[in-house]
């Protein structure tokens, strides 16, 4: 409940900050806006071809991008502006300050600020995953929703752990910045997995599990609910938590801070 | 020719400045290949029939590496942290710096690239003719200097705001969305693809892909480069005009 209460006076410190760029804020709401219309209308196209996309029709493809949204406009929000470009800071000791502060180093490295207009883009998932929902054959069951949203649930920590996990290289390598890598393999959640080459797909699901970050979420929403597919999000979203976990202790041992 | 000389020697300097960089790049190009690799995926799921587009989706790659443009990065960023200043000071027009560093990242996505094109070439059937590949070169071409008059002009707004980055964005949006890389434009609603068609975006990614693939028929041809040639136009007299108006604002600090 402490750290809760510390997150939530990070966002509104943060908040306050932001509202003194209001034309900035503006601009970067519209952007959003294009964006996620860009999506829509990629999706209308091809669905002005095909019925079903790999078995997905369009109201299901469109409440998996609402999902894939939701998730990229927590990541915005909440970790890259923490942990974007971190072997910078490894390297000129940033993270003395912040690991002296009396609250876990983890939590602050990767939760210390935050940009809040960015949760724009997760509003307009919610909007995209419920015209998503209403061109649906038929209307989610509550158990539906229910399993969707804890698969949503551990599709955002395992997000937060990959992230922190890929970051934590930088302790072996500061100067190698895999950023832009990051952000070139998470376009591939924008749609089913099923789309790509199987050997991607188990890829994508096994080894870096991006399909529990919007696939599984919006199958769970369209397709009823699986307790089996629960269980796997939960098990692969504690496994990533661990994997991390230990990535980063490692990694961390290996700094050795600004003045020394 | 002095003016040759002194952008050849920018694109020696950032090429081998990149040397040390290539494993960025590395991250760069897959940055750059992620979209049509998807795009590729996607069409040839949902038009499994359609040989062509496969083939699309590979040129597609080619082209895409050959036109990338990070002016927000390489220029917008010099006004930003006051560097313009020295660039200003030099005895020659200030824009042959950022065009020598675009040619040395363009040869450097092109070389790191080189092994992902020929593994998709050999993955997917691709058929083109020599006549289509001849008759797509000038529109290769036109494409890459069109891309890069569309970024830098972007990229000028740096002295205006401090989204320069997003405004560069935001044009990287439109070209996705309507320059053939989302769907090509032959498969836009027959509403939509007249304005395709027009837009300066499909003359910058889509159109040499369309006619190396014999995508378009010959009047098609004639009109993407008449489309081309008048967008070049237009966006160098737009750079030649942003730039003038931005240069009386600029300040910078230092000694």
């Amino acid at each position: 409940m402490r750290y809760a209460r510390l997150l939530g006076l990070i966002f509104v410190a943060s908040l306050q900050r932001e509202l003194a760029y209001r034309a900035n804020l503006a601009f970067a709401g519209a952007l959003a806006l294009v964006n996620a219309a860009a999506g829509a209308a990629t999706l209308a196209i091809v669905y002005g071809h095909t019925a079903t996309l790999a078995g997905w029709h369009i109201g299901e493809a469109l409440a998996l991008l609402g999902a894939y949204q939701i998730v990229s406009g927590l990541l915005e929000t909440f970790i890259e502006p923490n942990l974007a470009w971190f072997g910078g800071k490894v390297a000129r000791g940033e993270l003395d300050d912040v690991l002296l502060r009396p609250a876990p180093g983890l939590l602050m490295v990767s939760l210390g600020s935050a940009q809040p207009w960015r949760l724009w883009q997760a509003v307009l998932g919610v909007l995209t995953g419920a015209v998503g929902v209403a061109h649906m054959a038929a209307a989610p069951s509550l158990i539906g929703v229910l399993a969707s949203l804890v698969l949503l649930m551990t599709g955002v920590i395992i997000t937060w752990a990959s992230r922190i996990a890929l970051a934590s290289l930088a302790f072996w390598a500061p100067g190698i910045a895999l950023d832009v890598f990051f952000g070139a393999v998470w376009q591939l959640g924008r749609y089913p997995v099923s789309v790509y080459h199987p050997v991607v797909g188990w890829l994508l699901t096994y080894v870096i599990p991006l399909a529990f970050v919007a696939t599984m979420p919006a199958r769970a929403l369209t397709r009823g609910a699986d307790l089996t597919l629960v269980g796997r999000g939960l098990l692969v979203a504690a496994m990533a938590v661990g994997a991390m976990t230990v990535v980063w202790r490692t990694g961390l041992r290996r700094y050795t801070g600004a003045t020394s | 020719m002095n003016t040759l000389r002194i952008l050849g020697a920018y694109l020696r300097r950032s090429v081998l400045q990149w040397l040390a960089g290539r494993s960025f790049i590395v991250t760069l190009v897959a940055n750059q290949v992620a979209p049509p690799l998807i795009g590729l995926a996607v069409w040839t799921t949902a038009l499994p029939r359609a040989g062509s587009i496969a083939s699309y989706y590979v040129v597609l790659l080619f082209v895409r590496l050959l036109t990338v443009s990070y002016e927000n990065h390489t220029f917008s960023n010099r006004i930003y942290s006051g560097e313009l200043a020295d660039d200003l000071l030099r005895p020659h027009p200030v824009v042959l710096q950022p065009l020598g560093e675009n040619l040395a990242l363009r040869f450097w996505h092109l070389l790191i690239g080189l092994p992902l094109m020929m593994a998709a070439v050999l993955l997917v059937r691709v058929h083109l003719q020599a006549t289509d590949i001849a008759l797509a070169l000038p529109a290769l071409l036109l494409a890459a200097v069109l891309q890069f008059l569309f970024t830098y002009l972007l990229a000028l707004s740096a002295f205006w705001t401090e989204q320069a980055h997003g405004v560069v964005g935001f044009g990287s949006t439109l070209i996705f969305l309507l320059g053939g890389v989302a769907a090509p434009i032959t498969l836009f609603p027959p509403g939509l693809r007249p304005w395709g068609e027009a837009l300066p975006f499909r003359a910058m990614m889509g159109f040499p892909v369309e006619i190396a693939v014999s995508g378009v028929t010959q009047a098609e041809i004639v009109g993407g480069y008449l489309w081309q040639v008048v967008w070049v136009a237009t966006f160098a007299a737009g750079c030649r005009v942003l730039w003038r108006r931005g240069i009386r604002r600029y300040t910078a600090v230092g000694g």
